[in-house]
């Protein structure tokens, strides 16, 4: 607009400061302190890249670093696909009760996961939980595996019980604003592109598979980068449903971050972050990329 | 979608399969409920009471039991909690709001030297992820005396990459004309801002500022770190605690506090359903 006027450094010298002081010093000072061994008072010792030598050999880090993989691929694939087809039913002409169906599925985005985590615990938790409890009284002698640690089934050692209590919570929160995206992506589709389909004779799952499911791709993009992004970082559902009770089978990067950093090892807790950020970095690339394709 | 409706029994069966997962949205909510009225016997599976599992949903309260909700109150100050998240989400809400605003107002529509350089370290800070940056966040709010109050759950989140990007993109769809209409007219840079540029942007100032009291209500990593007495507790943090037995013991008290925790947000939710799902969706609708 205007050529000379000091208002935009008025306007933005305090949301950059708070940015700065906040968000991006904190993370440059946070990658470097990973080559640092510091507790937090006195100096810090350079160690150059020996915490990450010694995330090799760690033996809590390997399955934090699984875990989360496993979560983030259990889980988001699910919740996409699951809204997408939950948004093409709910967005038909004749589907009755649209806006009840769309409270009640997006409530879980609202509340906060550690209030519903506690009831979730409360159904599915291995030592105790309701759904366990029934497991053993309806089919078995003596408590399974599963619930005692083990996994669910022996070829795949990594799933086990609370793993798979966590995909489904979160499955569970995040099917329904899934659902409410592809709600407006649909909505932005051209009738015209279903109509020529039906003149062609196309089948009911047809026109999903071929018109509907690529008109509403960038949002598939967007949703699985975002997905993977937020399950990457996942923190509160863990805690919710494995405080007390925290297993190796359970633990995921940024937990480990967090007891690392209230044991004092703050070098070390940086290097996971390192770790971290390198995954978010990756999965932001792709979504930059993705949506440049899109937009071109 | 299609013209054609499909057949009554596929109709059926499609509103049954999407019924069926509403319901079991509501599901945990329906249990937190009613094991918040029934007393411990009640509350635990029957093996316990001396008979067989019968694997019921939530299960009716056969014996109402008001007072787990007095007993949650007493066991745990609730309303401590509540001010805290209120007063904490309110302020940064409303603090956020204004300038979110302001600095998406200056990025879409001034030319000044340094602007793309703002505009990438206002970019970069949406993909940061908070688990590099709070060891050192940390810090500078203790330096900054924010520790254990009020002040560090606002401040940090006072402007946030997201709420600046979404505010420049609503702006930049304010006529330029307009602008210059009203600087013709004598108004200043903030004036402009509050009498032409917010009727304007005011959509998405009002989703943005749901968002932002929404996130901040249910934040939970970031006041883990920086608070730890009581008296700044907000709810999620006493939630967790108390999910894991530090005030009560029986569950039903417990539930009776989450039921008093959790009920105004789904009220006030469902009463604002459509505000809500803008406000939380907007940031991908945008795409």
């Amino acid at each position: 607009m205007r050529g000379r006027s000091v208002s935009p450094y008025l306007f933005l010298a305090f949301p950059v400061a708070i940015l700065t002081v906040f968000t991006v010093g904190p993370t440059i000072l946070g990658l470097a302190l990973g080559f640092f061994d510091w507790s937090g008072s006195g100096p810090a010792r350079f160690v150059g890249i020996g915490n990450y030598r010694s995330l090799v050999s760690d033996s809590r880090f390997w399955p934090a670093l699984r875990n989360t993989l496993v979560f983030v691929l259990l889980s988001v694939p699910p919740s996409v696909v699951a809204g997408f087809l939950l948004a093409t039913i709910v967005q038909a002409r004749w589907f009755v009760g649209r806006t009840l169906v769309r409270t009640a599925l997006f409530l879980p985005t609202v509340v906060s996961i550690i209030a519903v985590g506690v009831v979730w615990r409360w159904l599915l938790d291995s030592a105790g939980g309701l759904l366990p409890r029934a497991i053993v009284a309806v089919g078995f002698e003596r408590s399974p595996d599963f619930l005692q640690g083990g996994p669910i089934v022996s070829w795949l050692p990594w799933l086990s019980w609370p793993m798979v209590s966590l995909i489904v919570i979160q499955v569970w929160r995040t099917a329904g604003y899934c659902m409410v995206l592809y709600l407006a992506a649909l909505s932005g589709v051209n009738e015209s592109l279903y109509e020529a389909a039906e003149v062609d004779g196309a089948t009911r799952v047809g026109v999903l598979r071929n018109v509907t499911w690529p008109e509403v791709a960038p949002m598939t993009a967007f949703l699985m980068v975002t997905g993977v992004i937020g399950g990457l970082q996942v923190f509160d559902i863990v805690w919710a449903m494995t405080s007390a009770t925290e297993t190796d089978s359970t633990v995921t990067l940024n937990l480990y971050i967090f007891r690392e950093f209230q044991q004092s090892r703050l070098g070390y807790s940086a290097a996971i972050g390192g770790v971290l950020f390198a995954l978010t970095l990756v999965a932001t690339m792709l979504q930059l990329r993705v949506m440049r394709r899109n937009a071109a | 979608m299609s013209s054609r409706a499909p057949h009554i029994l596929t109709r059926l069966a499609a509103h049954a399969v999407v019924y069926a997962v509403a319901a079991s949205m509501l599901l945990p909510f329906m249990w937190m409920v009613s094991t918040a009225v029934k007393t411990d016997l009640q509350a635990l599976p029957r093996e316990a009471a001396g008979e067989h599992v019968t694997f019921l949903p939530p299960g009716w309260p056969w014996e109402w039991r008001w007072g787990n909700f007095a007993d949650a109150a007493r066991a745990v100050s609730l309303w401590d909690f509540y001010q805290n998240s209120l007063v904490a989400a309110a302020l940064t809400t409303l603090v956020a709001g204004v300038h979110n605003a302001l600095a998406g107002f200056a990025l879409a529509k001034f030319k000044f030297r340094g602007e793309r350089a703002i505009f990438w370290l206002v970019m970069s800070t949406m993909m940061l992820p908070v688990q590099v940056s709070f060891i050192f966040a940390y810090i500078a709010a203790g330096r900054l005396g924010m520790v254990d109050n009020i002040q560090a759950l606002v401040v940090p989140f006072a402007v946030s990459g997201f709420g600046i990007y979404s505010m420049k993109q609503a702006i930049a769809t304010v006529p330029d004309s307009l602008l210059e209409a009203g600087r013709l007219d004598g108004m200043s840079d903030l004036e402009l801002f509050w009498h032409v540029v917010r009727p304007i942007a005011w959509p998405t100032i009002a989703a943005l500022g749901i968002f932002t009291f929404v996130a901040s209500w249910n934040s939970f990593f970031w006041p883990l770190v920086v608070v730890d007495s009581v008296h700044s507790k907000t709810l999620p943090l006493a939630v967790a605690e108390l999910s894991a037995g530090r005030y009560v013991q029986s569950w039903p008290v417990r539930m009776a506090a989450m039921t008093i925790l959790t009920l105004p947000l789904i009220v006030v939710f469902v009463i604002f359903q459509r505000a809500f799902v803008r406000g939380v969706a907007m940031a991908a609708v945008k795409e």
